[in-house]
């Protein structure tokens, strides 16, 4: 008899090896372990060990070998166990549980698992520690640390436990809440929650006094009392994350709020100045779409997952990823996702911060910790779902040491027409019934909060933390897009993420009226869930169906034979009114326009921000080979090699351009895949965002971000015609006027650019409040917010192969930089790493870029351009660099044409939309040509040695391409 | 000449290599391994077996385990039938980890699994153009190749051999793919040639007949031209290497 499985590898694994090196090569052994709820008996030992385990590779420890098997490996004296905490998706659990039902059949039910991974060591307990400070994250495992007696005592009899999920015992009764008290009282209720009758709260509803009040004469004029669950959709529908409230806001004497005026201005103006509309889908559904070729529409979307993130990187990320990729599939009637991107906003992971949430307690977790995690959770739910990841970048600021920012996108795929129907269009129909399909509803991210255990600080402001199940996920979008959607069997769909049932039935009622809802039905991961827990759980891997009637048992029986769950859990109705029952107890009934409409408008002022001036850096003296040196190896522009190849980039046979480009792997700005077997045209896709240029000029800040996302993707060779770009503003202090002035200047920025660039905003996403307050490591309380973040996705369509460019030139080719260099390196690397004098913001002057853009455009398409790169951060120096360090090519440099500036502000210089391009010689006359009303500069030449040098009046300067390489290629520190 | 292609819990090939069989000539499906279950005398109407590559249910318990046992209470018999037929079986990445764990290869002693495959030496997941040379030229899948241009994207690539089998296995020259580096001379478990640390820098087993081959490389993501890296500075035409394997499978039925 036994209630576990322990599993460990023969042979010493990757993950031991590197464990072992981080840790000073002391002896390490992971196990992995599967506590169940029930004994086995030696025959169900046996069958489910030999299920879960290979002969070849792995010893599954029993009483009699355990002491003999592990003293072979070492004398171990230390054990950490780690386990998920109770009610925290445990995704290797319910693959075992499913092997178990598959291969077993009906011999062995009703028992629970966890899965476990100990780790020994022959080490001292301050080693351990150690490891498990690495290894796990006391969010969302429970970590227990003992002497190895101990574990094999544990082992021998039986003292290994599953901890499940413990609610209390509790009978629904429909709950009535009176908001005629004190003003005192009812803010309480926004900022605390709901009283329950043991006079607990359950967590912030994030619902200030005026929506309140708005609530409070809602129902006084329907002459009743508000039900709890009212006023948990309520608290959801009208959050600033559903809702938008400051970018719909009334800001200064902009009536329209500055999404209506600024993004969605900037869209309408562009479509009514162009004559060729290529936008499909604007805005209102999950994602935006643009036309491909005739008979496709692509879609993009990209997310944030910044909080959760910062809680727990693993799932935040990994929950990220796969959330954004369910909003492709609820685009339209459902569109395939074929590409995953990432952008990372980071703190140091060198560097040790030591911040507390609360006064010496409750730490945040380290710089590196949540670097890691986030970077494996994006591989684990981009690889894991079959979805390329080619297109992403990381930033490292300090700032970010309160809150990283974490953008996961995703590009989906469509035919224009379903049976004849407008694919994009979908319209849940009165009595079309509501089916979920999925994952069940737990706990996960209400209010946040995981719940349960002593380890967790009752009072930490602990919110949404949630395991995406990549798997459970992929089954059900194989059946929705290859079995369901084709056949035209459903008439709507979308998403289940923020806010759950409330937010996702709530938003496609709009479409037929209203809805009622059985809440009873919803199939549930463990019992015990109050109804108002049901309707706004954010539990994943869910996606909501509006199925008309005759077509419900035909859908339900397709997701039943892949084994996913689909359940009746409501119908649509005409009527415009939410109803919710349980139980058959209406415990709902809101007007949709009240629901969606009601909450109270913002009225929002801005003023003038002082500007903190950039501290002055002596420039350090040393020569320009060394300093591009120091900018190659600096981690913002250090190659990403290490996230590419762990990424895969190449499933569903589609990637065209790579991450990793030329010979020598550099990490480029732009990629490219070609999504159809029998159409040449391609997806370019990129992205920019400059936090750092924020504080100077936020404007400046918002023109460069546009400028650096449509550049790359006309250097990659896209239809400038047939590029629509994303906006995902992170902002912090969003209630400050100083910032919300930033906002709005970011915002003007967006129109401009946006307008003159022809380039519509087809989708966008916000989130305002990215500020942390705590305390550092003296008890002091600190305020970080991270500088504001703009972050701009372009998607762009490249009408033929042959237009796809490459960075890398070939001997003899002659160097050209198009666009103008200017003084311009405030807050550019330079200025960081180097140092610098006196200098200007880049600024982006559109009608000079798009002259260099429409003729880099045409002079691509007549073959003239050999290679190309844009000049982004560490300038033309820096782009140098990269061009031969790609190609492992020799290039000549001439530094008498830098004109008026000195050669630091030549080469280095962050001036904007600049692209450095390499031709054969014999183009050079045709270049001339189409170029002559603009600038650039002809600067130097491919040649066929090993160096890069620099040619002076006086003197040459070399540097040797492998050293180069072996910089740009570092690791960064603390990764 | 028809191919079947399985899909479900977690594969996530299947399209490209369905593509990529169906250009070379072959008429195919795509069928997902329960409706196989439900019907496993559809499997008469084929003559290739593929088994895509993907994360089968997260690689939990071990890449390709799950998967394999589920196929083992399942459809064992049909599929050991197949193989003893004048038929093909292929499985890539997840399939080769999937067919491994069947025992189908390299089946020398039949019904137990005798290789294993685990976790690359770098711990990570490694996503990567490397080059092969074919090292078993009796398998209808290897045949008139000599060496590949191929990508490889997993975690547990890593072949591991019982020392005695791995004699055996070169005895009976069961080795189908090897690493190499750039001079085209065996990886010696140098990374990033080889990268996965896989001894003796294998990519690939077949079983004895040669008509069941498990490679981790992925030929159908080499099938055009425009897949390989830098193709802009190759000289190659319409395909990639990856064709070769695709077009044998054809000839052997021709």
């Amino acid at each position: 008899m036994t209630n576990t499985i322990q599993i460990l590898s023969i042979e010493k694994t990757g993950k031991e090896s590197s464990l072992q090196k981080e840790h000073n090569n002391k002896s390490i052994k992971i196990i992995d372990g599967y506590f169940f709820s029930r004994n086995l008996d030696d025959e169900k030992f046996t069958k489910i060990s030999k299920l879960i385990s290979n002969d070849v590779s792995q010893t599954i420890l029993t009483k009699k070998n355990i002491n003999k098997v592990l003293s072979s490996y070492s004398n171990f004296n230390w054990v950490v166990e780690i386990k998920f905490l109770p009610g925290v998706t445990d995704n290797i659990a319910t693959t075992v549980k499913e092997i178990i039902k598959d291969n077993l059949k009906s011999s062995f039910k009703s028992f629970e698992l966890g899965s476990t991974k100990i780790i020994l060591i022959k080490g001292r307990k301050e080693d351990i520690t150690k490891i498990s400070k690495n290894e796990a994250n006391p969010l969302i495992q429970t970590i227990k640390i003992y002497p190895f007696k101990k574990f094999l005592n544990n082992f021998k009899k039986n003292q290994f436990k599953i901890e499940k999920v413990k609610l209390p015992k509790k009978k629904y009764s429909k709950k009535e809440i009176n908001l005629d008290i004190s003003d005192y009282h009812l803010s309480l209720i926004g900022k605390l929650g709901i009283e329950e009758n043991d006079r607990s709260r359950r967590g912030t509803l994030g619902l200030d006094l005026e929506s309140l009040k708005t609530i409070r004469n809602y129902f006084s004029t329907i002459k009743r009392k508000p039900t709890d669950v009212e006023i948990e959709t309520l608290a959801q529908t009208w959050s600033e994350h559903c809702k938008h409230k400051i970018f719909s806001a009334k800001i200064d004497d902009i009536q329209e709020g500055i999404f209506k005026k600024y993004i969605k201005g900037a869209t309408e103006k562009i479509i009514q100045l162009r004559k060729d509309n290529f936008c499909v889908s604007l805005f209102t559904d999950n994602a935006g779409g643009i036309e491909f070729n005739k008979d496709w529409i692509i879609c993009h979307k990209v997310e944030t997952h910044n909080t959760p993130s910062a809680l727990d990187p693993f799932g935040g990320a990994i929950t990220g990823i796969v959330g954004v990729n369910r909003d492709c599939l609820g685009f339209g009637k459902g569109a395939k996702p074929i590409a995953n991107t990432y952008a990372y906003y980071l703190a140091d992971p060198n560097k040790k911060y030591q911040l507390y949430r609360q006064k010496n307690k409750d730490p945040m977790l380290p710089a590196n910790f949540i670097a890691k995690g986030v970077i494996s959770g994006v591989r684990v739910g981009g690889n894991c779902s079959g979805i390329p990841t080619p297109q992403g970048n990381v930033y490292f600021d300090d700032r970010f040491a309160g809150k990283p920012l974490v953008f996961c996108g995703t590009v989906g795929i469509i035919p224009k027409k379903i049976k004849g129907k407008l694919s994009h269009k979908k319209k849940a129909n009165p009595g079309d019934i509501i089916l979920m399909v999925g994952g069940r509803v737990g706990k996960d991210g209400i209010h946040g909060a995981t719940f349960s255990s002593e380890e967790l600080d009752p009072n930490s402001p602990v919110s949404a933390v949630q395991i995406g199940d990549p798997i459970t996920q992929k089954k059900m979008s194989d059946v929705i897009i290859r079995e369901l959607r084709d056949e035209n069997l459903y008439s709507s769909i979308t998403d289940n993420g923020a806010g759950g049932l409330s937010s996702s039935i709530g938003e496609m009622a709009k479409e037929s009226g209203g809805f009622i809802v059985n809440l009873e039905k919803v199939p549930l991961k463990y019992n015990g869930l109050y109804p108002w827990e049901i309707w706004v759980s954010e539990s994943q891997e869910r996606m909501t169906l509006a199925v008309p009637p005759a077509n419900v048992k035909k859908v339900i029986k397709k997701f039943n034979a892949r084994s996913v769950e689909a359940t009746i859990i409501g119908k649509f109705i005409k009527k415009e009114k939410a109803i919710v029952k349980y139980n058959k107890t209406e415990i709902l009934n809101l007007d949709m326009e009240f629901l969606h409409e009601g909450y109270p408008k913002l009225n929002l002022k801005t003023s003038f921000p002082k500007i903190k001036k950039e501290k002055k850096k002596i420039i350090k003296k040393s020569s320009l080979i060394d300093k591009l040196h120091k900018l190659l190896s600096c981690p913002n522009i250090v190659s990403k090699e290490f996230i590419a190849t762990q990424y895969d980039h190449e499933v569903q046979a589609t990637s065209i351009i790579k991450p990793l480009q030329g010979e020598g792997r550099v990490f480029g700005n732009a990629t490219a895949i070609k999504p159809l077997f029998d159409d040449e045209k391609s997806i370019a896709l990129s992205q920019a965002a400059y936090p750092q240029y924020a504080e100077t000029n936020p404007y400046d800040m918002a023109g460069c971000s546009i400028d650096t996302a449509y550049k790359n993707l006309i250097v990659s060779g896209a239809n400038s015609k047939k590029i629509a770009i994303l906006d995902n503003f992170c902002w912090c202090s969003s209630d400050e006027p100083d910032r919300l002035y930033q906002l709005k200047e970011a915002a003007k920025a967006c129109y401009d650019y946006a307008v003159a660039y022809q380039t519509p905003f087809i989708s966008g996403k916000d989130s305002m409040f990215n500020d942390f307050k705590g305390f550092d490591k003296t008890g002091k309380s600190v305020k970080i917010s991270i500088p504001p973040t703009l972050l701009i996705s372009s998607i762009g369509v490249v009408d033929k192969i042959s237009h796809l460019t490459k960075m890398t030139p070939d001997d003899d080719d002659i160097l050209v930089v198009l666009g103008n260099t200017r003084n311009e390196l405030q807050d550019s690397v330079y200025s960081k790493i180097i140092g610098y004098e006196k200098s200007k913001n880049p600024v982006v002057n559109s009608k000079d870029a798009l002259r260099t853009y429409r003729k880099f455009e045409k002079a691509n398409k007549l073959g003239i351009i050999n290679s190309a790169i844009g000049i982004d951060l560490g300038g033309i120096g820096i782009a140098v660099t990269k061009m031969a360090i790609s190609s492992k090519k020799g290039l000549t440099i001439d530094l008498k044409l830098k004109n008026k500036i000195s050669v630091d502000q030549f080469l280095f210089s962050e001036s904007q939309s600049r692209i450095l391009v390499s031709m054969k010689k014999n183009k050079l006359a045709n270049f001339k040509k189409i170029f002559k009303d603009s600038d650039y500069t002809i600067i130097g030449k491919c040649t066929a040695s090993d160096v890069v040098e620099f040619k002076d009046n006086k003197k040459i300067m070399r540097g040797k391409i492998s050293d180069f390489a072996k910089s740009y290629k570092q690791n960064i520190k603390g990764l | 000449m028809n191919v079947l292609v399985l899909s479900g819990y977690g594969i996530n090939c299947e399209n490209e290599t369905l593509h990529a069989f169906e250009v070379v000539g072959f008429k195919g499906k795509i069928i997902h391994i329960n409706d196989l279950i439900q019907n496993p005398k559809q499997l008469n109407n084929y003559q290739v077996f593929a088994i895509p590559g993907g994360f089968s249910y997260g690689d939990d318990t071990g890449s390709g385990n799950a998967m394999a046992k589920k196929i083992l209470t399942n459809l064992y018999d049909q599929l050991i039938d197949f193989s003893l037929k004048d038929k093909l079986i292929i499985g890539i990445c997840n399939g080769c980890q999937i067919l491994i764990n069947l025992g189908l290869v390299p089946s020398l002693n039949k019904k137990d699994p005798e290789v294993a495959m685990i976790e690359n030496k770098s711990g990570s997941y490694e996503c990567r153009w490397i080059e092969v040379k074919v090292s078993n030229n009796k398998s209808p899948w290897l045949k008139n190749i000599s060496t590949m241009h191929l990508p490889v994207a997993h975690q547990e690539g890593q072949f591991m051999i019982p020392v005695n089998l791995l004699k055996n296995i070169k005895a009976n020259n069961l080795i189908g793919l090897q690493y190499i580096d750039h001079q085209k001379k065996l990886a010696k478990g140098q990374f990033p040639f080889n990268p996965n640390g896989s001894k003796d820098d294998i990519a690939a087993l077949t079983n004895q007949n040669g008509n069941v081959l498990a490679m981790m490389p992925h030929p159908e993501r080499a099938f055009y031209h425009y897949h390989i890296p830098n193709w802009q500075n190759s000289n190659l035409k319409k395909f990639g290497d990856g064709y070769k394997i695709f077009m044998n499978a054809k000839k052997f039925f021709a």
